[in-house]
Formats: C-alpha cells, sequence, structure tokens
C-alpha cells in the first residue's frame, strides 16, 4: 500500500463518524435497488414460468353460447395453437354467515393436456367425475378455512348443490383474485373461484352441449389483429360479450402493474439516495480540500503531481462508493429473497423462481462508485487551483462584506452579539448554508410527500364511495332481465329507493386509440352518481352524449365535444357514433356513462337492466340468498373493509419510506454541522479563549441549524408539492387516479418530522463538540 | 561550477486587495556543494525567492536556471518534475504529514523517485532511529524537523532549500538541526540554501546573500565558516 493510500485510510478513520453517515446513504440506496431490482426479476420470471407452466391464454372470450364444435373450428384460424372451452358461472354461496354474499365462479375444465388456464393443486386429490367435486382457488379457501374434504352449498338457478372439495388449487387466471373491474381490491372471503369437471359442470349448470367462455392460445409471431378479427367473426353469430386480451386480463393486468411499480420504484428511489450521497461527499471533500491547503501544498513541492493528489481525495468518496456498494448489494440480496417470497406470498403464486444475480453486485458496485467518484472530482477539484508556494502563506482573509440584515440598523441592532455572529455566518458562507437548506428541503419534500399518501387513499376511497356513488348495494343479474325486476324488488327487500343499471362491456375508440370498457346506464337524474369535471362543476348524465371518466378520456385521447365509436359484442348492434357530453373525474375504476334510456336504444335492448342500484338498511345478502337472478351484491360497506385493509399496508410501507427520508435529513444536517464545527475549530477556540462555553458554542450552531431548517422546510414546501403532483401522475393507473395536493395537516406533520430529525442529528452534533479539544485549534500547524 | 543561476528575478502578487512586489531584480548564483544563506528580515522576500528557485512558484520576470537548464520557462508538468527529482524541501513548521509515522512520512517522498536513498540510512542520518514509529503528535518539534529534514534528502536531492528550518525551535534544537543540515552538506556533498532572519545561523555558510524589501544588497563569501555548536543567539 502506497503512503497515499495509508494517509486515505487514516484520514477515513479520522472522520469515521462522516464517512459513516455518507456510507449509510449509498448502502440504504443499493440495497433498495439491488433488492427490489432482484425482487422484480424473480417475481417477473416466476410469473413468466407459471404462466408457461400453467398455460395462461393469450385471448380470453367471453360469449353467450358456443357449440363445442364451434370451439373446435376456432383452431384453423392462422396463428392459434390451442383453443379450450369453458362453461362459467357466478353462483351464490349458501353459508350460515347471510350478512355478507359469498360468490363463487364455477369453471367447468376438461383437465386434459390441451387445457388452457390450467389449474395447479396444492392440497387435495384430483376430481373424479362419479361426484360432485369442486377445486377450490387457494386464496378462497384459506380466508374462508375451507380444506379438501369440506363441503360448500350453492345455489344454482333456484336449486341448491352440494360440493365437496376435492382439493384446493392456484390458477394463473386469478392470481389476484378479483371479481370484475369495478371490485378494484380483492375480498378473498366473499369472492372465490371454482373449477369442476364438465360433467358435473354441464349437470349444475346446464347449457347444454355449449361453452360461454373460451380460451385461446397463439403461435409464436401470431398476428394477434387479425386473428382476433377472425375470431369475433367466427363468434358473432354466437353472441360475443367481450374479447379480452392477455395483457388487459384482470389479474394480469394488475400483476403487471404491480411489477411496473416496482421497476418504477427500483429506477428513481436508489438515485435519489445516490445524489444525496454524491451531493455530501461533494461537499466533505471541497471542505476538506480546502482544509488540506497546506498539506497539498506540500504533496505538491515534495513533487506530487495534481492527477496524483486529486486522485487521493477522490479515492476517499471511491472507498465509501465501493462499500456502500458491497456492503448495500450484499445486504439488498440478502432481502431480495425475503421481498420476492413476501411478494409471491401476497399474490399466490405457488412456485419460486429464484436466482441471485450476481450482476446486480456488480452494477450497484459500479453504480456507486461512478456516483461517488463523479462527486469526488467535483468535490476535490480545488486540489488543482492549490500552487505549493500559495498553500505556504496565510490565507488572505475573505473580503469581509455587510451582509443584508446589518443594512437593517433598526433590526441588526436588536440583536445580541452571539446572534450576530448566527446571522453572519448562515450569510457569509452561502455554499454550507445552501448545501443544508437543500437537505432539509429534500428531506421535508420526501416527508411531504410520504405522510400524504396515506391521507390521499384515505380521501380516494371516501371520495369515491360517499361522494361519487352514493348506492348501499349494487346488485348484479345472471342474465339482462325486464326493468320490471326493480319493481319486483320491492317486494323482498325494503327498500329505500332503487334505480336500475345497465352495465355492459364495449369498446370505445376514436382513430386507431381503443379502448374496451363497461358503459353505465344510468337514470337521468340518478341519485346514486354525482359526476363533477375537472373544475368541480357538477355533470348531469343527458341522452344525447356520452360521460368519461378522466383517465378514460386520456387514453382514448378525447376531449368534451369529440366524436366517439362504441362498438357493440353483441350481433345484432352497429357501431354507434356518440359525442362526448363531458370528462367527469372518478378516482377508482375507468367507466363511461350514459343516460339508461339512449343506452338500451342504442346499444342494447329496450326495457332491459343488468342490476339494480339501492339503499336500504335491510339485510339484503340474507333476503336475497336465494334469488335465482342475482348474480352479484356488492355493498358499499363490503368495498369499504376491503379498502382499509389495503391502507393498512400502504400505511406500513409509509413506515418505511418515513425512516428513509429520515436518514437522509439527519445525515445532511449532521454532517454539515461536522464540516461547520471542522471550519471553525478556530473561530471557536477563540471564543473560548473569550471565555464562551461549550454550551453556548453549541447554542450558536443550533441557531444556525434552526434558522436554517426554517428556511429549508419554506423551500421544501413547493418542492414537496412537485413531488406529490409528479407522484400522482407516475403512480396514476387505469385503475385508480391519485390526486395527491398536501393538505395543511400533511405540511404541519411533514414538518414535525423533519424537525425531529434535525433535533436528533443535533444531538449527535452535541457529543462531537464536547469532545472537541478546541484549543488545539491554536496550536501550530501540522499537515 | 554554478547548480543555480538566477537572474534578474522580479515577482508580484496580489494579497488579497493588496499587490505585494515580493522580489526585485534579484541575480545571483550558487555553486555545487556550497553552503548558502539568504539572510533578511521577514517580508523581504526570501520565501519568495526560494519558492521560485525550488519550482514551487513562477516569477513575473527574470530567469533561473539549474544545472545551465532555465527552469522559470517550465510548464506545471515540469516543474513538478524538477521538484520530484532535482529539489528537496525543508519548512519552518516542518509541514510533515500528521497520519503518518516518521518512517512513513519519509517514505511517502521516496515512493515518487526512481533513485531514493535507504530509508534505514536516512532515518540514521538524522537521530530517528528510535523514533521511527512515532506519529508527529508524539515527536517533539526538533524531532518533526529531523522528520521534514529526512523527507527532503530521502529522494536525494541535488539542491536541498531550507525555509527558516530553525525558526520554530528552541536554541538547543536549532543548533542540533543546523549541525544536522551541515553535516549532510559536508558529508552528502549536497548544494544547501537555508533562509533565515537570524544572522548568527550565517556564520556558518559559505556564502550569504543579504536580502531587504525584495532586493539583494549584498552577496558575500564567508571565507571562516564555524560549525553550528560554535554560534550563538
Amino acid at each position: 500500500m502506497t503512503k497515499m493510500d495509508l494517509m486515505l485510510f487514516r484520514m477515513i478513520k479520522n472522520s469515521k463518524s462522516q464517512f459513516l453517515a455518507v456510507l449509510i446513504i449509498i448502502v440504504v440506496g443499493i440495497c433498495v435497488y439491488t433488492s427490489m431490482n432482484m425482487a422484480s426479476d424473480n417475481l417477473r420470471n416466476t410469473l413468466d414460468s407459471y404462466y408457461v407452466e400453467n398455460s395462461f391464454p393469450h385471448l380470453f372470450v367471453q360469449v353467450m353460447g358456443v357449440p363445442v364444435q364451434q370451439t373446435e373450428r376456432l383452431k384453423r384460424i392462422p396463428g392459434v395453437s390451442r383453443v379450450s372451452g369453458s362453461l362459467t358461472m357466478d353462483v351464490p354461496v349458501l353459508s350460515k354467515d347471510t350478512d355478507r354474499r359469498k360468490t363463487l365462479r364455477l369453471y367447468t375444465m376438461t383437465g386434459g393436456p390441451q387445457e388452457l388456464s390450467m389449474s395447479m393443486l396444492l392440497e387435495g386429490r384430483p376430481l373424479s367425475d362419479a361426484r360432485k367435486e369442486i377445486w377450490l382457488i387457494s386464496q378462497y379457501a384459506e380466508a374462508n378455512g375451507i380444506s379438501p374434504g369440506d363441503e360448500i352449498r350453492i345455489q344454482v338457478s333456484g336449486m341448491d348443490h352440494t360440493l365437496t372439495v376435492a382439493g384446493v388449487v392456484a390458477n394463473p387466471e386469478y392470481i389476484y383474485l378479483i371479481e370484475n373491474a369495478q371490485s378494484i381490491m380483492p375480498d378473498e372471503s366473499n369472492f372465490g373461484v371454482a373449477y369442476l369437471s364438465e360433467t358435473t359442470g354441464r349437470l349444475i349448470m346446464g347449457e347444454g352441449q355449449n361453452y360461454n367462455y373460451v380460451r385461446i392460445e397463439y403461435e409464436p409471431g401470431a398476428d394477434e389483429k387479425a386473428l382476433i378479427k377472425d375470431v369475433e367473426e367466427q363468434l358473432k353469430p354466437y353472441g360475443v360479450n367481450s374479447i379480452v386480451k392477455r395483457e388487459d386480463q384482470l389479474s394480469n393486468a394488475i400483476m403487471q402493474e404491480e411489477l411496473q411499480g416496482l421497476v418504477m420504484m427500483s429506477d428513481s428511489l436508489p438515485f435519489l439516495f445516490l445524489f444525496t450521497a454524491g451531493f455530501i461527499l461533494m461537499m466533505i471533500l471541497s471542505r476538506m480540500v480546502k482544509k488540506d491547503r497546506l498539506k497539498i501544498g506540500v504533496l505538491k513541492a515534495i513533487g506530487y503531481r495534481n492527477g496524483q493528489i486529486l486522485s487521493h481525495y477522490t479515492k476517499y468518496a471511491m472507498v465509501a462508493g465501493i462499500a456502500g456498494g458491497l456492503l448495500g448489494s450484499t445486504i439488498g440480496m440478502a432481502l431480495a429473497g425475503g421481498m420476492t417470497k413476501l411478494y409471491l406470498e401476497f399474490f399466490n403464486l405457488p412456485l419460486l423462481r429464484f436466482q441471485f444475480d450476481i450482476t446486480y453486485i456488480f452494477s450497484a458496485m459500479v453504480l456507486a462508485a461512478l456516483f461517488c467518484v463523479l462527486s469526488g472530482i467535483i468535490g476535490a477539484r480545488g486540489v488543482l487551483k492549490i500552487t505549493p508556494s500559495d498553500s505556504m502563506r496565510e490565507e488572505p482573509p475573505k473580503k469581509g462584506k455587510r451582509i443584508l440584515l446589518e443594512r437593517a440598523p433598526f433590526v441588526w441592532k436588536r440583536f445580541s452579539f452571539s446572534r450576530k455572529l448566527v446571522m453572519k455566518n448562515i450569510f457569509r458562507n452561502k455554499k454550507r448554508t445552501i448545501f443544508v437548506i437543500t437537505g432539509v428541503t429534500l428531506t421535508y419534500g420526501m416527508m411531504m410527500f410520504t405522510v400524504t399518501m396515506p391521507e390521499v387513499v384515505d380521501q380516494l376511497m371516501n371520495q369515491h364511495f360517499t361522494e361519487f356513488q352514493k348506492m348501499d348495494y349494487n346488485i348484479g343479474f345472471y342474465k339482462p332481465t325486464h326493468e320490471s325486476a326493480v319493481r319486483d324488488l320491492y317486494h323482498v327487500i325494503d327498500i329505500d329507493y332503487a334505480e336500475g343499471k345497465v352495465e355492459f362491456p364495449f369498446e370505445l375508440s376514436r382513430g386507431h386509440k381503443k379502448q374496451s370498457v363497461s358503459i353505465l346506464g344510468l337514470e337521468k337524474d340518478t341519485r346514486f352518481y354525482s359526476f363533477m369535471d375537472s373544475r368541480n362543476k357538477p355533470v348531469y348524465i343527458r341522452a344525447g352524449g356520452i360521460l368519461l371518466s378522466e383517465n378514460l378520456a386520456k387514453s382514448l385521447k378525447v376531449k368534451a365535444g369529440d366524436q366517439i365509436q362504441i362498438k357493440s359484442y353483441l350481433t345484432e348492434k352497429k357501431e354507434v357514433q356518440l359525442p362526448v357530453a363531458g370528462v367527469i373525474k372518478q378516482s377508482l375504476g375507468m367507466n363511461a356513462y350514459m343516460e339508461i334510456d339512449e343506452m338500451r336504444k342504442l346499444l342494447l335492448e329496450e326495457g332491459m337492466v343488468t342490476g339494480v342500484l339501492l339503499n336500504t338498511d335491510d339485510s339484503v345478502s340474507e333476503k336475497l340468498l336465494k334469488a335465482a337472478n342475482v348474480a352479484s351484491i356488492m355493498s358499499t360497506q363490503d368495498m369499504r373493509k376491503v379498502y382499509e385493509e389495503y391502507m393498512d399496508l400502504i400505511i406500513a410501507s409509509i413506515g418505511f419510506m418515513l425512516f428513509f427520508s429520515g436518514i437522509i435529513g439527519f445525515c445532511i444536517v449532521y454532517i454539515a454541522t461536522m464540516i461547520s464545527i471542522n471550519e471553525r475549530e478556530g473561530e471557536f477556540s477563540s471564543l473560548r479563549v473569550l471565555g464562551f462555553t461549550k454550551m453556548e458554542i453549541f447554542r450558536m450552531i443550533r441557531r444556525e441549524n434552526n434558522i436554517i431548517t426554517v428556511a429549508g422546510i419554506l423551500a421544501g414546501i413547493p418542492v414537496g408539492w412537485m413531488f406529490c403532483k409528479y407522484s400522482s401522475e407516475v403512480f396514476s393507473t387505469d385503475i385508480y387516479s391519485l390526486d395527491m395536493m398536501p393538505t395543511l395537516g400533511t405540511a404541519v406533520w411533514a414538518g414535525v418530522f423533519t424537525i425531529g430529525f434535525v433535533l436528533l442529528a443535533q444531538l449527535a452534533t452535541y457529543r462531537k463538540i464536547r469532545k472537541l479539544d478546541f484549543l488545539q485549534a491554536l496550536k501550530n500547524r501540522a499537515g | 561550477m554554478a547548480i543555480l543561476r538566477v537572474e534578474n528575478l522580479c515577482k508580484s502578487y496580489q494579497m488579497g486587495e493588496i499587490e505585494v512586489k515580493a522580489l526585485k531584480d534579484a541575480s545571483f548564483q550558487v555553486n555545487e556543494g556550497e553552503f548558502v544563506v539568504v539572510l533578511g528580515p521577514s517580508g523581504s522576500g526570501k520565501s519568495t525567492l526560494l519558492n521560485i528557485i525550488g519550482g514551487m512558484d513562477t516569477p513575473t520576470s527574470g530567469k533561473v536556471f539549474f544545472n545551465e537548464e532555465e527552469i522559470t520557462g517550465f510548464d506545471e508538468k515540469k516543474l513538478t518534475e524538477f521538484r520530484r527529482s532535482r529539489v528537496g524541501f525543508v519548512f519552518q513548521y516542518y509541514n510533515v504529514m500528521a497520519s503518518l509515522t516518521a518512517e512513513e512520512n519519509v517514505e511517502l517522498a521516496m515512493e515518487i523517485v526512481e533513485n531514493p536513498l535507504p530509508v534505514d540510512e536516512v532515518i540514521k542520518a538524522v537521530g530517528l532511529d528510535e523514533r521511527r514509529d512515532h506519529f508527529p503528535s508524539q515527536l517533539s518539534g526538533g524531532e518533526q524537523q529531523r522528520v521534514s529534514i529526512a523527507r527532503a534528502i530521502a529522494k536525494n536531492p541535488e539542491l536541498l532549500l531550507c525555509d527558516e528550518p530553525t525558526g520554530a525551535l528552541d536554541y538547543n534544537t536549532g543548533i542540533s538541526i543546523m549541525s544536522l543540515l551541515r553535516k549532510l552538506n559536508r558529508e552528502m556533498g549536497k548544494t544547501l540554501i537555508v533562509i533565515t532572519h537570524n544572522s548568527d545561523i550565517a556564520l556558518m555558510a559559505d556564502r550569504v546573500i543579504r536580502m531587504r524589501s525584495g532586493e539583494i544588497i549584498e552577496d558575500t563569501v564567508n571565507l571562516n565558516p564555524v560549525n553550528a555548536e560554535e554560534i550563538k543567539w
């Protein structure tokens, strides 16, 4: 080891607390980078393998009823490799718990090698044709404490059936167990999926020799567009309800979004830490070079080259980078395993494709080293300016200038001597002041974002379930029914108010932009929905136009007044063109809305309803338990409960974010104060000689920090606002639109947390001040 | 034979908001193996002169020749090379590296030259054999100055430049340091330029150059140099 390197290591040893602070930030950043990247890679690999192993299809077609032979004929379409048909139906589960309606979605399966969306048997045994047996999806089984051998009672078309659970399975179509796009969140105890043999299925569901659900797999390189057109053409006579591509399949779409979110986090969060670490290193090194002016001069006098000395200081940053990279990626690797398992458990992925991608260690180290070396060079570039002869001379005193406050004698005269010193220090050392202010600003911004998030999610739920939609229950029918069914319900339930609805999937398009969504047909003066435009002005549902949710309008690139095409999957209906009557705010889900009569006339059949919205205090689930045509009963209260559970998950992740933001704030303030103390040893020594106590000196530093903290927080308000605004755009998906606007409350909380971490850093500083031998600074010079 | 020739050297520099004329038309020469003392009060331009001779600074005008090669025309890279291989510096405040031991400080200089002197020999020559593993904070001022001298001669330079080497030392330590420098000059044949404001030290020199306000006011040869032990201040 060269003597320069030896000096470097002793330099690190002597400034270990500063070095450690930077190291922590790098370690956290790299740890997040490695663990998140590896978790998302592993999750992606696992998902891909799971899809391949269980033949996850490329296309899902819902039809009214297509003969089995016709399904076979689909295989002749160029590009189609496999087709499997199935009978499916949502049926109510008869249970003692009548408060909440439980729905089971039944699918028939052949169990043959040609089967698509194969279930993976986790527990139990194969299905037998001889008995009424089912395989139950694991999430539902677990949530309801059901195991193989147990029985489930269901009701189909008014008849009760008792099914024996032969096995518990996982299925690629229901990794994310969600009933429909309107459910948004999984409600595992009330919605489940069951698979049964075709023989049993036909016995229970009827439907003759028809299928109502067709899964299609393509050959590699197939022309999807042409293929879909052919499928649609062939199935049109049998009533196509919806054609869903793999990318839009609900569970898969959510999984992909989760993955994307993970990738986005792993791409942005580590850089925030690395930028902070780089920023701190720059500051440390530029101050170190300034302090080592004489040492650098002597080294140059001895004959050391600029490059050698610059690299000596840059190595300080590089060591931090490499050590941080190595440590961070090792911890990250260790965490990645647990994190992947957590994700897999969360998503009920029954297999694990986990591999330690060693390249992440290298890329993490290169990334950290690169950031640090660059910051090191920028920070230590002052080395180049020092000439040996100048370094031997005393540094000329800094140009004395009056600070702005001194020009206001009325204020200035009221300050005590130490207070004046505080103000002068803040204003004279602008770089350092800006450094700390930036640190506090960044911390506050992150804190604001962190505390705003749960409030926004909470607000979003409230807004959606109390302001946007106001019904107590949303009831869906198995089959479209005449609107008289609404009146009939009044005889069964003690209803305060009810409205019929039609809800059907359509393809909306403008130009080449397309989107398959449910259009909801509502009464002209519906009491169950309050529509607002982006300026919070009420929008009413009227004939002669369609209302689109903001995210839908955005994806179709349309605005109010534009014409859009509405394509029905139903056989007899032609494409309809309608003007966009308005674009409405909707935080959860993506929908279009029409006046019910117009929707029926243009797109469906007159007088039909597909469900009912109602307000009642009656126990709906119990009373409708045996209602033959009722497929689903969703109560707003139940939906809220599901969301509240989801909120707990968010709050846990907020804790981590708070911790991370705090680390940044703590390290910046601590390091800046340390630098300040080291630089001003001489000044403090003089003050000590004058009779100032250590406490008084600490108080001065504290006052400086307090003023800077306030400035940082003030500057942090717009930064936090920008973080929130940016996150709103980044984190909003087709499923929910986040509108993160910090409130006074969140601003105050962010301030409290920021001040907390600053205080913590100050405590650490005080310890350092107590230990400092100020009088040493008055002794002779040494390099 | 002249190892060093200085011709009409001038230097002005900016100190804060003031322009300082540190050197005014200085000319002299130093022969190989000579012990030269540059004598003058503080602010007379001695350090500036030493800095330019040592390649640490560049003059405003004038020339410096080292072994007939003009160093005042050197660029930054060549000047560094010159300092590295041809000259050794001893500073008033020692300027040793606080984080390195005595021996490591010497090795720090040796690492950048091709033919350094053996470290043991150098350490012994300056009388630090027993203290070689001590850090500067564990050494007295005189010992630190010995480290500084050892560091300068370890590179085996042709010219040794000492800036007030006894300035920060007590009388006895100062004498021992001057005695050591004299020994290195006589026994190792190193050309030695010492700048000082202490006129008694001039008694040891082969030649004395007196300066005042940036000008050389006298350049005399001392025919009877005395030993360090014989001088008093």
